[in-house]
């Protein structure tokens, strides 16, 4: 602790290029906070840990194509399931094409709406208003703060690849684990040509226990197997994290750019912290001659380095923490909002990213301290300080 | 001369650079006693400086012995040998080789940060040192607030403030105007005289050898002469 003053004051040696150096590790550890955050999210599982119960059966060839919404009959008869609705995105826009004003509206069978999403709460009145009127909708907490509607509020959602304006009236308010949604009546649809053609995008069911999911799944692909439209039947998580897939092993993808941006920042500050040794030759060769050992030179280079990198540390996991929640508020008017509900910062996250710029001090200080350390006395002093 | 402090027996260095051998210092056999201030002279390139860090410890012998109060430095490993320099040596440089980022008082505090001393002890262990050369007032200053003669005094202080038996001084006033430098001269004899401190030191000012008790003269590596300083006495007087 004694040497501690020493230490940073030659951190401070020369500031301009301390602080150039710790704005490196704090944008870095902005980065990793955010990145383990998003990939936290991909992975959040809505159950909290008991399993989710829901499925989500598609066409076994992508979502572009549809299925017949006679399957939902067959699939009710699966063993365990509690309850199937047919589920349409409609993906329409309100207000303008901006991506801040959008969010999910999607059409389902307001009867089993409740009973699917167990993990929802609505208001007994407003369920029933909702399921009464089939020109109405309920939307989640998130958007009712956003837009401000109240009940009874009419919206107006034009549609895109479905050419009909959808006209609703908002009959509830959900609370959930995804509250950027809205749901309206599948037979608000009967006239499009989706519904003319008796089709449905997905299915979004519940089985009695978390444990029966893969079962269930296994059986409907099984059932529709040799028919004209296959099915993919998969767990909820399974079918949300396939979007993000879409782009590739986008975990492979994070995780990658993540150690390569933590590896570059080792180099720049083992080069910012050899810099600062290399001009300091004839005061490590002074303190030798003063009677410093080596390891004790060693481990003075060592700590600045580490103190360089832990306040820098410090600052990336303070300020990682507000610009994530701007990220998220930003991501929540997006095709990727469903992801933006899912991301918290965990303890666990800025826990790894302070230990990274631990790491980051001990990696990039090391060379530059067994370099200080074998400086020989009589040349370090022959040098002009 | 009763038992010598310092003892030079027989002491060669070669420097090699690649399949170049440089031959620095040949045979020197030198006896430094208890209290004395011996001043090494010669041109550039006669040894005079790495005779200096050979007595100093921080350099090794190629041939020969030295020893310290009866201990052979030459035997002790790196560790040790860094543990006697802080024991027994305190280097004065020409460019007085302050820490920059360190005031005065944290600069002579370094070497006592190898000691066991408490805060409070150091405290007044630098306090002291920073006294004795008159620069108890500047405690809170950097080196880049104080002047030549400053820095240099406090660099003086740093090493006396371990209370070491040997002073090793290389061209401590080359870098001062006169003033400064008589009053760093005065110091030395100060320390030499009221403080019992060996000082061997590296000059090429005539002058300022006069101040030691014997100046030593080398010449391309060989030790030309020893004759008794001008000044001896009036040194030994406290001058």
């Amino acid at each position: 602790m004694k040497y501690f003053r020493y230490v940073w004051k030659n951190v401070f040696r020369k500031k301009s290029r301390a602080f150039l150096t710790m704005a490196s590790i704090v944008l870095v550890l902005v980065l990793i906070v955010v990145l383990s955050s998003l990939l936290e999210a991909m992975e959040y599982d809505p159950s909290g840990g008991r399993g989710s119960t829901h499925i989500v059966v598609q066409h076994a060839t992508g979502l572009a194509n549809f299925m017949p919404l006679a399957y939902r009959q067959r699939i009710e008869q699966v063993p365990d399931v509690v309850a199937v609705a047919p589920q349409i995105w409609f993906g329409g826009t309100y207000i303008d094409d901006r991506p801040e004003n959008f969010f999910g509206q999607l059409s389902t069978d307001p009867e089993v709406w409740a009973i699917i999403h167990d993990d929802y709460t609505i208001p007994d009145d407003q369920l029933k208003a909702w399921q009464a009127a089939r020109d109405t909708f309920i939307a989640g907490q998130q958007l009712i703060d956003k837009y401000h509607w109240k009940i009874g509020d009419r919206i107006q959602v034009k549609g895109t690849y479905i050419s009909m304006t959808l006209d609703l009236a908002l009959a509830g308010i959900y609370r959930g684990p995804d509250e950027s949604n809205i749901f309206f009546h599948n037979k608000y649809l009967e006239n499009s040509f989706i519904g003319r053609m008796s089709q449905t995008g997905i299915f979004f069911l519940r089985t009695n226990q978390p444990a029966q999911v893969p079962v269930a799944c296994d059986a409907i692909n099984r059932m529709f197997e040799n028919s004209e439209a296959p099915v993919k039947a998969m767990p909820e998580q399974q079918f949300m994290l396939q979007f993000a897939e879409m782009m590739g092993n986008i975990k492979l993808l994070v995780r990658s750019i993540g150690l390569v941006v933590l590896f570059t920042v080792v180099l720049i500050v083992a080069n910012s912290v050899a810099m600062s040794a290399r001009e300091r030759v004839t005061q490590i060769a002074v303190i030798r001659a003063l009677g410093f050992r080596r390891g004790q030179v060693l481990a003075l280079v060592l700590s600045e380095a580490i103190v360089l990198a832990v306040l820098g540390g410090l600052a990336g996991v303070a300020l990682s923490i507000p610009f994530t929640h701007a990220l998220v508020e930003g991501m929540k008017h997006s095709p990727v909002a469903p992801f933006a509900f899912n991301v918290r910062i965990s303890a666990t996250t800025l826990l790894t990213a302070f230990g990274a710029s631990v790491a980051i001090g001990v990696l990039a200080g090391f060379v530059p301290a067994i370099r200080s350390a074998r400086i020989r006395i009589v040349d370090g002093l022959r040098q002009v300080a | 001369m009763a038992q010598p402090l310092i003892s030079i027996e027989h002491v060669s260095k070669i420097y090699r650079r690649d399949s170049l051998q440089i031959p620095v210092l040949e045979d020197i056999n030198l006896d430094i006693g208890k209290g004395e201030f011996v001043a090494l002279m010669g041109p550039s390139g006669s040894g005079k400086t790495t005779l200096l860090n050979l007595i100093a410890g921080i350099d090794t012998t190629t041939r020969g012995r030295i020893s310290v109060d009866g201990q052979n430095i030459a035997t002790l490993g790196d560790n040790a040998l860094a543990r006697w320099r802080a024991d027994h040596i305190g280097f004065i440089f020409q460019l007085y080789n302050l820490i920059p980022v360190l005031t005065a008082f944290e600069n002579v505090e370094l070497p006592l940060l190898l000691t066991r001393l408490s805060r409070h002890e150091r405290r007044e262990h630098v306090k002291m040192a920073l006294n004795i050369v008159g620069l108890a007032d500047r405690m809170e200053h950097y080196p880049r607030q104080l002047s030549g003669g400053q820095e240099q005094r406090v660099a003086i202080a740093r090493a006396i403030v371990g209370d070491p038996a040997i002073l090793v001084a290389d061209e401590p006033t080359g870098d001062l105007d006169a003033k400064s430098a008589e009053e760093i001269l005065d110091l030395l004899n100060r320390l030499n005289a009221e403080f019992s401190k060996t000082i061997v030191m590296v000059t090429h000012d005539p002058r300022a050898a006069s101040r030691a008790h014997r100046m030593l003269h080398l010449d391309k590596g060989v030790l030309s002469s020893q004759a008794a300083a001008s000044g001896m006495e009036r040194a030994r007087e406290g001058r």
